[in-house]
């Protein structure tokens, strides 16, 4: 491999994106109640995204904003091939690392360690990788000797510090993180915010969701906001967030 | 898939980086599932002995001594010890419930997680059945241990594993299906439970084929026996500890045509629908 590939341009390309999730009231949860239920089911759809289409340009920080249940946190997980686009496509070249909710993706009765482990797996990264890494892992997390303590039994801070060290130290190509920086303390917060401008100097693709509209002109470079699961607008951060708020406040 | 995750970075190496990912993740749930089946015990290995081992007990003095059912002679004729021919064929479906019944809490295991990461679920599910071999392959050894001190032993012993394989796979397939029925309708796992016991019955294992009555009550009831799919893979078992023989051509065709097809087709359907239930809420 030593013809130099042309190096792809888009880190992640969403094209006519739409999703529809299935809800259903009162579903059944055994084959009793489906049997004794037959013909009477209240099912209804709801469009979580509507024909979003963006680009995330390679090395950039990309906010997304909006307002709660506007599809946010949906895209994010689309991105993080955890769900399907009901039309459409999406492309993420390269490992995606996601930091969706507190302890993304731990296994409650597995320890700290194994859990990174896990991770490491889920991610593509081989046990030899992880061992490398664990070390700046467990420091990173400031969880100490608790890394061999079932996951189970950590504070919540605790947990979130662990997804956040684990998430960033796998050298990810791709960060997707959803609101959780606002999770730990002050310190904590300034730490994850170092890393993630570390990391996007290294040339990794930050996708950030959040409603701290400060934080978001501060550290990103394009902004998406989303609004009943349509994609209003697209640019420049202070432009799109100054939009938004306006939106916000308005009395609709 | 409408999401791809490429590397461009990747080297080429003799597994695609999505299969040495899915080995990675097999391995690790395998693991997960051992310790937790050993490591709060400090006689954790002999204690997942000690469930079949009464089972055997049971059986032997409920059919064996109290009906005195005999089994067939070993291949030295020297034993015809109606509990080993009982242990050879419970061996075989220890392996077959203990997977179609864990499918369900291993896919339960992982559910939460799933909504949270991206990992092909159907990794927990292969590495706690391999979990179970590895277990199974205890209960095989002091089988084998005890046909040893018999001196009923011959290189026919290698189809043992092959049959225990084969049954981990058809149990695979029912367990891919039940783990996602069961995700929905949670009173699957009560259903599997009572299903199994009959089956467990339905199979010679604490019987010999041939004493089975042709019909009785109107039914065909050693052609439904016949029929079952465990049949065919007990009888390779049998063959290849019990009776010393090659195993019958069409008992092995059979065994492995069952497993393949019910794995591929469980998988499938596994994989079709594993999506939607990581999406509900």
């Amino acid at each position: 491999m030593n013809e130099p590939a042309p190096a792809p341009v888009q880190a992640v390309e969403v094209s006519d994106v739409s999703k529809r999730f299935r809800l259903e009231l009162n579903r059944p949860t055994s084959v009793k109640e489906a049997v004794l239920s037959f013909g009477r089911r209240d099912v209804r759809h709801l469009w979580a995204l509507r024909d979003v289409s963006l680009a995330i340009e390679k090395g950039s920080f990309f906010g997304l904003v909006g307002h709660n249940g506007s599809g946010k946190s949906t895209l994010l997980r689309l991105m993080a091939g955890i769900h399907r686009p009901t039309s459409g496509r999406i492309t993420a070249r390269g490992r995606v690392s996601a930091l969706l909710e507190l302890g993304s993706g731990f296994h409650p009765e597995l320890t700290g360690r194994e859990n990174v482990f896990l991770n490491g797996a889920m991610l593509g990264l081989s046990r030899r990788q992880m061992a490398a890494a664990m070390d700046d892992i467990i420091e990173f997390s400031g969880v100490g000797d608790q890394i061999d303590a079932p996951v189970k039994i950590y504070s919540s801070g605790m947990y979130m510090r662990l997804g956040f060290s684990v998430a960033v130290n796998v050298e990810p190509e791709i960060l997707l993180v959803d609101e959780v920086i606002a999770v730990g303390d002050e310190e904590f917060q300034q730490r994850c915010l170092q890393h993630m401008e570390r990391l996007r100097s290294g040339g990794t693709t930050i996708v950030l969701v959040s409603h701290d509209t400060a934080l978001v002109r501060e550290l990103c470079d394009r902004v998406g906001w989303l609004d009943g699961g349509h994609l209003r607008s697209v640019g420049d951060p202070d432009e799109v967030v100054d939009t938004y708020l306006v939106h916000a406040t308005e009395p609709s | 898939m409408a999401v791809n995750h490429t590397d461009p970075s990747a080297r080429p190496l003799r597994l695609s980086p999505a299969a040495r990912t899915s080995a990675r993740l097999v391995r690790s749930f395998a693991e997960r599932e051992t310790k937790a089946l050993y490591k709060r015990n400090v006689l954790g290995w002999l204690w997942s002995l000690l469930k079949p081992l009464t089972t055997v007990a049971v059986y032997s003095l409920v059919f064996g001594v109290i009906y005195r059912a005999t089994a067939p002679p070993t291949a030295n004729g020297q034993a015809e010890v109606f509990a080993l021919y009982l242990f050879s064929g419970l061996v075989v479906w220890n392996v077959f419930s203990t997977i179609v019944n864990g499918s369900m809490r291993w896919m339960d295991g992982v559910s939460e997680l799933r909504k949270k990461i991206y990992f092909p679920t159907e990794t927990a599910l292969i590495g706690g059945a391999a979990a179970t071999l590895l277990q199974s392959s205890l209960e095989a050894l002091v089988l084998v241990l005890i046909m040893t001190v018999l001196a009923n032993v011959s290189w026919t012993l290698v189809f043992l594993p092959v049959a225990m394989l084969l049954a981990a796979m058809f149990a695979l397939g029912l367990g891919f299906a039940a783990a996602i029925v069961n995700a929905r309708y949670r009173d699957i796992q009560h259903l599997t439970t009572i299903v199994l016991s009959v089956g467990f019955f339905m199979v010679p294992i604490v019987y010999t084929p041939d004493i089975v009555p042709d019909r009785a009550y109107g039914l065909p009831v050693a052609r439904i026996v016949e029929l079952n799919p465990l049949n065919s893979v007990i009888a390779v078992a049998r063959d290849a500890v019990y009776f010393l023989e090659t195993p019958d051509l069409a008992d092995l065709a059979t065994a492995a045509a069952w497993a393949i097809g019910t794995f591929a087709i469980g998988l499938a359907f596994f994989r079709r629908r594993s999506m939607a239930i990581s999406e509900e809420p």
